[in-house]
């Protein structure tokens, strides 16, 4: 039940396209990750990136 | 008196009133001792062993590579070093790396294996360096880790958990414990009886080239020896024939000369006269007609008969016996004591014992991953071989270079796919096993250390002998007596105690040499008759013969000495088995063994000053070895020493001391407190249920994306805590919370071990749990030049907002953290390209791809709030996407709690606190357990625990809960008295409903509690109406499934009982599978829309209902021609 399945029913909606991922690591720099690249932070070299928290600015 | 004189009368009386000096603080060798050796350093040492010096030896034994095809072309390895772990960056570039990047990106801790070869190319010779040949998973915190060495600080950067174990390896991002495998001893003669009663020996040998089995068998007084390569059983006589003892009074003197073994031995040499066999020549002609005939590859030169029984003799047959030039003197006597063991098992000698654990070897990861490099590096170099033999003789312009054929993948594919299944099938040894590894447990700290110390025997769990599964007297100190699964495996999956260390191979050059400067003479030198000399001992080492010995007390003592002096390894043990009369040296690798204290006249070595010493950290445990005050033992070099448990047992006999008797339980049952006043079933479920507690698993849980992790949101340490406890380190990452227990009843909801909890106490956070889960995702490349995409979310057409499934999507596609998802929402909304495969030729190629839908979607019957979401590439350099999961879950009714005593129950009632009962300090409790819970139970620990607990409270201190020590309850009570407490831990309560006092004084106090994994939340199910199977179309199986509720044999028969027909036809018919068929009346065969195909009419074609699956059963009796046919009549006739 508890778990996660794909899902192969086709909706019929076109959707936009997709555009390029804020996402946040350790050594606080923001890095625009732009699809099928390397992910690389541009300062550390590290290879590991999360998502930041917030989607709008924020308080 | 006699008695007495003989033992106290070399004593002053001033020596003879002395107390005996008790050592202070015993115990705190054991963190001195776990800082070297232990618990999972038996791991880590074994992989050290194999990475540093083991692989060596292999590289040493197939050093040279050589071609058929051109005899000046060779191979040759220098040396072979296994390096430090890191990842390709790009081409060529690599940069070290760390285990939980290697967890978070799904790929393999692994490091480089490069070699240093000599080879010729053309007619140069070439020496290159540093060649990778592959890679090798590299077990955590050994000596290649990044961790070793480092400070918990760093540790800290390296996002690695300081108090985690290592011992484990990292394969494509899972964590895999190769388990300790137990085996019966290699090379050791066994003389057992089997069903009959009959005795016979066997030997199992294992070299590094064979592994072979050889018994001895005693048919009508007669001996023979079996082996597999022979088709026969040959007279033992014959095989001393043909190893060149042809004299039968030589035969006989080495079995031996004493009137019952010569009667014994007496017909088979009269078989062998009979059989006309005289002469060595005649001997090996019989045994080469016998021999069974194999496969041969590569068909070298024609051997004859003669040779090739001589060779057998001399290789395969006991194999372990070194034959060198066809020198058989060694193998004859190891053959003749082979048979004098069995004459001798026949009288007063008994046979020996399997179970006894000194027969016992412990595999460890070390061994079994030589076992597989060596398969693995074999392989490589034929394939060396063949691709030399294929390109040699083709001339080209470039000369033939062995390092461009050099290919890195086998070694490392064969490596990872090992441990990845646990499959490990090496031809060569004939082994195939499953399982050999498991996931590491993370469900808490103490799940992941008790699987590192977990040990599983290769017997088959189906057969009923009890002999392997029960607890054997030599397992004492060195295996866990609680800790055993319940069940199948019970007492065949074992841990390893506290202090149990397992012992790596050892050089046995120095040892051989130091046996003959002690007076072993060597057996080439005998006649044979010396082996049966009363006072003559046999002198082994490590199964083989190494000579004979004429004053077997010296050489054990000097033997020891020397050892004690540092001359020899600690780990090489000797013992002296009197009635075989041998004296074994062991220095082979897998022996338990544990550490004592040495006792010298009477008196224990290590004094308070040594432990002062200790304490202030001038020494450590490495000192008390080397200045022998402590020595290692090993199970059959304990059967030969006197070991006190306590100081004032110690008498003139003793030679040991034990370190601290707590010690002989292993890591789980380590956790109760006071468990030697428990019933022992109610230790060993507390040791199953322990692993199943949630707590903490590491300082870097946050980190971690596990597919499933349970944390309890505020851990306690326990207020009753044990030696152990402190000694692993469990009060830093501990699972479960001190409750206040009242043991009473309360409504009708506490029966059979529920429990009823207090709402407030929920409410404060007791028993909330954190439950993670993971979901996955990676954007592959496809070989077409086509790739997954992650689209936007999809927008709403008149709103211009997003659907609802796409809610929590960012613009990108993938979900942000922060969100809640509910079922069936979409995480990522990726999308595939329909075609992934390279177009056919000719075919029209459509120019832009197709993309199809494949969201990862949420399923669940609660919401989940997305905590992390990590984006990375993975090995194949494929984009990976992990979103955690988060759901915070507090208690509820059906959820399942145990305190630390074998004592589970499920929550029963939730009651506000205002009607919960408080004594009259005001005290409600968290937890009311039914008193009814005890007396057949019988855990009187947890009543201590509870005082204990109590007390500690009371004075803001911790109180002890060790095996066979721990705070006294006589103290303990005291101290509730002191408090104004009742002495014996009762308290007078106030009902919380009624406001009256009850009418008994109620056990009050704390208990430390776990919640386990159970919880309703993952378990409730229930269906009307769903999924059906395909091929019967009954409903499927199982929650996972949505399957439905069976109504089961048993109900079935109930309801027949009963005769409720209407309802048994609605159970298993009209609600299951109802089917409606047509059916031929004639022939009683089914038709089909009312035709019946056999009869070709539709004059008797009846319709009725039939369950699927009968229909179906008759179908599939059809296809194997037998023919089911229905007899119809009217129900009313």
């Amino acid at each position: 039940m508890w778990g996660l399945t794909v899902d192969t029913q086709k909706d019929a909606k076109p959707s936009k396209q997709q555009p390029m991922t804020f996402i946040y690591r350790k050594c606080l720099t923001e890095n625009e990750i732009i699809s099928r690249d390397p992910i690389r932070c541009r300062e550390c070299q590290y290879r590991i990136m999360y998502r930041k928290r917030t989607k709008t600015g924020g308080f | 008196m006699d008695v007495l004189a003989e033992e106290f009368g070399s004593l002053t009386p001033e020596q003879l009133a002395a107390p005996i000096p008790t050592v202070e603080e015993k115990w705190r060798l054991l963190p001195a001792f776990l800082k070297v050796k232990g618990l999972v350093k038996q791991h880590i040492d074994s992989f050290n062993y194999f990475i540093n010096v083991e692989i060596k030896k292999i590289m040493k034994a197939n050093e040279k590579v050589t071609s058929d095809a051109d005899p000046m072309w060779y191979l040759k390895y220098l040396n072979i070093y296994v390096g430090l772990p890191d990842v390709e960056e790009s081409f060529n570039v690599t940069r070290p790396v760390s285990p939980h990047e290697c967890r978070l990106r799904d790929m393999t801790y692994s490091a480089p294996i490069t070699v240093d070869i000599e080879y010729t190319r053309g007619s140069q010779r070439i020496i290159r360096n540093a060649l990778p040949i592959g890679r090798m998973p590299i077990m955590l915190r050994s000596s290649n880790c990044v961790l070793t060495g480092k400070t918990p600080a760093e540790f800290a950067k390296l996002n690695e958990c300081p108090l985690d174990p290592g011992g484990y390896f990292i394969v494509k991002g899972v964590e895999k414990v190769i388990l300790i495998q137990e085996q019966l001893s290699k090379n050791r003669i066994i003389v057992e009886a089997d069903r009959k009663g009959t005795v016979g020996a066997s030997v199992t040998s294992s070299t590094h080239e064979k592994k072979s089995r050889t018994n001895m068998a005693v048919k009508q007084g007669r001996f023979y020896l079996r082996h597999n390569t022979l088709s026969e059983d040959i007279p033992i006589v014959i095989i001393f024939k043909a190893m060149g003892v042809e004299s039968d009074q030589e035969i006989v003197q080495m079995i031996g000369t004493e009137e019952h073994v010569m009667a014994a031995f007496g017909p088979s040499l009269e078989e062998c006269q009979k059989a006309q066999i005289f002469t060595q020549m005649q001997a090996l002609k019989y045994i080469g007609n016998k021999v069974r005939r194999q496969r041969m590859w590569g068909g070298g030169p024609k051997k004859t008969k003669i040779e090739e029984a001589r060779e057998l003799l001399a290789s395969t047959i006991l194999t372990h016996v070194p034959v060198k030039e066809f020198n058989f003197r060694a193998k004859c006597i190891y053959t003749a004591v082979m048979v004098r063991r069995v004459i001798l098992a026949q009288g007063d000698n008994k046979v020996d014992d399997r179970d006894y654990y000194g027969n016992k070897r412990l595999e460890l990861a070390g061994q079994l991953l030589s076992l597989l490099f060596e398969d693995l590096f074999k392989k490589f170099n034929s394939e060396m071989k063949k691709i030399a033999d294929q390109v040699i003789p083709k001339q080209r312009a470039a000369q033939f270079d062995v390092v461009k054929h050099m290919r890195q993948d086998q070694i490392t594919n064969g490596m990872v796919n090992a441990i990845s299944t646990g499959n490990w099938s090496l031809k060569r040894f004939k082994m195939d096993r499953q399982g050999v590894t498991q996931v590491l447990s993370r469900l808490s700290y103490i799940s992941a250390l008790g699987m590192m110390t977990r040990i599983s025997s290769q017997f088959e769990k189906t057969r009923k002998v009890s002999g392997p599964r029960s607890l054997q007297p030599s397992q004492w100190g060195m295996l866990c007596p609680s800790d055993t699964p319940e069940g199948e495996a019970c007492g065949l999956v074992k841990n390893l105690a506290l202090m149990t260390h397992i012992t790596t191979d050892m050089e046995d050059g120095p040892i051989v040499k130091l046996a003959s400067n002690l007076g072993v003479e060597d057996v080439n030198l005998l006649c044979g008759e010396e082996l049966s000399y009363p006072n003559v001992f046999l002198v082994f080492l490590n199964g083989n013969i190494l000579g004979v010995i004429r004053d077997h007390k010296k050489l054990v003592n000097t033997f020891r000495l020397m050892r004690r002096a540092g001359y020899i390894n600690e780990f090489v043990s000797i013992s002296t088995n009197l009635t075989d009369r041998c004296v074994y040296i062991s220095s082979d690798g897998g022996r338990l063994c544990r550490p004592y204290i040495i006792v010298k006249k009477q008196k224990p070595a290590v004094t308070n000053k040594h432990m002062e010493e200790l304490a202030q950290g001038y020494r450590n445990f490495e000192d008390f070895l080397h200045e022998s005050l402590v020595e290692y033992l090993d199970v059959n070099e304990e059967n030969d020493c006197n070991i006190a448990l306590y100081e004032h047992t110690i008498n003139k006999d003793t030679t040991h001391l034990e370190i601290e008797p707590f010690t002989l339980l292993g890591v789980c049952a380590g956790l109760i407190p006071y468990p030697h006043h428990n019933q022992s079933p109610r230790n060993t479920y507390q040791c199953a249920m322990g692993k199943q507690a949630m707590g903490t698993i590491g300082y870097n849980q946050r980190n971690r994306i596990d597919t499933l992790m349970y944390l309890l949101a505020y851990p306690q340490k326990p207020m009753v805590k044990t030696k152990t406890i402190e000694l692993i380190e469990f009060e830093k990452l501990p699972a479960g919370q001190n409750a206040t227990v009242a043991v009473m009843s309360y409504s009708g909801y506490d029966i059979e071990d529920a429990l009823v909890l207090n709402k407030a106490s929920l409410d404060r956070g007791f028993g909330r749990c954190l439950v993670y889960k993971n979901a996955k995702c990676t954007l592959k490349r496809y070989t077409n030049q086509t790739f997954d995409k992650v689209m936007g979310p999809m927008l709403d057409a008149a709103t211009r907002k997003p659907i609802w499934r796409h809610e929590i999507l960012d613009a990108d596609g993938i979900c942000s953290p922060g969100e809640k998802v509910e079922n069936k929402q979409v995480l990522v909304n990726k999308s595939m390209p329909t075609v992934t495969q390279i177009p056919l030729e000719g075919s029209n190629v459509p120019q832009q791809p197709q993309y199809k839908d494949v969201p990862i979607t949420y399923k669940g019957a609660t919401d989940s709030y997305i905590e992390k979401v990590m984006i990375s590439s993975n090995a194949e350099d494929a984009f990976l996407i992990k979103m955690l999961l988060r759901q915070t879950r507090r208690p509820e009714i059906g959820d399942k709690f145990s305190s630390r005593h074998g004592q589970k129950g499920v929550c029963g009632l939730i009651v506000p606190q205002e009607d919960m009962p408080f004594c009259d300090s005001g005290i409600c409790p968290d937890i009311i357990m039914n008193p009814h819970g005890f007396p057949s139970r019988m855990t009187v620990g947890k009543l201590i625990e509870l005082l204990a607990g109590k007390a500690g409270v009371l004075d803001g201190r911790f109180h002890y809960g060790t095996a066979f020590g721990g705070s006294k309850v006589k103290d303990v009570c005291e101290d509730l008295v002191r408090h104004g407490y009742n002495y014996l831990g009762k308290d007078y309560v106030t009902s919380g409903i009624t406001g009256e006092p009850l009418e008994a004084y109620i056990y009050f106090g704390p208990v430390y509690y776990q919640k386990l994994k159970h919880m309703v939340l993952d378990k409730m199910h229930a269906r009307a109406r769903g999924p059906r199977a395909v091929l019967t179309r009954q409903p499927t199986e199982g929650r996972s499934r949505d399957g439905g509720l069976r109504l089961g044999e048993m109900e079935r028969d109930c309801l027949i009982g009963y005769g409720a027909s209407m309802l048994l036809l609605e159970r298993l018919m009209i609600s299951s599978d109802a089917f409606e068929v047509d059916v031929c009346g004639q022939c009683g065969l089914l038709g089909y829309s009312g035709w019946c195909h056999y009869c070709k009419s539709s004059c008797h074609v009846s319709s009725l209902r039939i369950p699927y699956a009968c229909k179906l059963l008759f179908q599939e009796l059809q296809s194997m021609n037998i023919i089911p046919r229905l007899k119809l009549s009217k129900y009313n006739e």
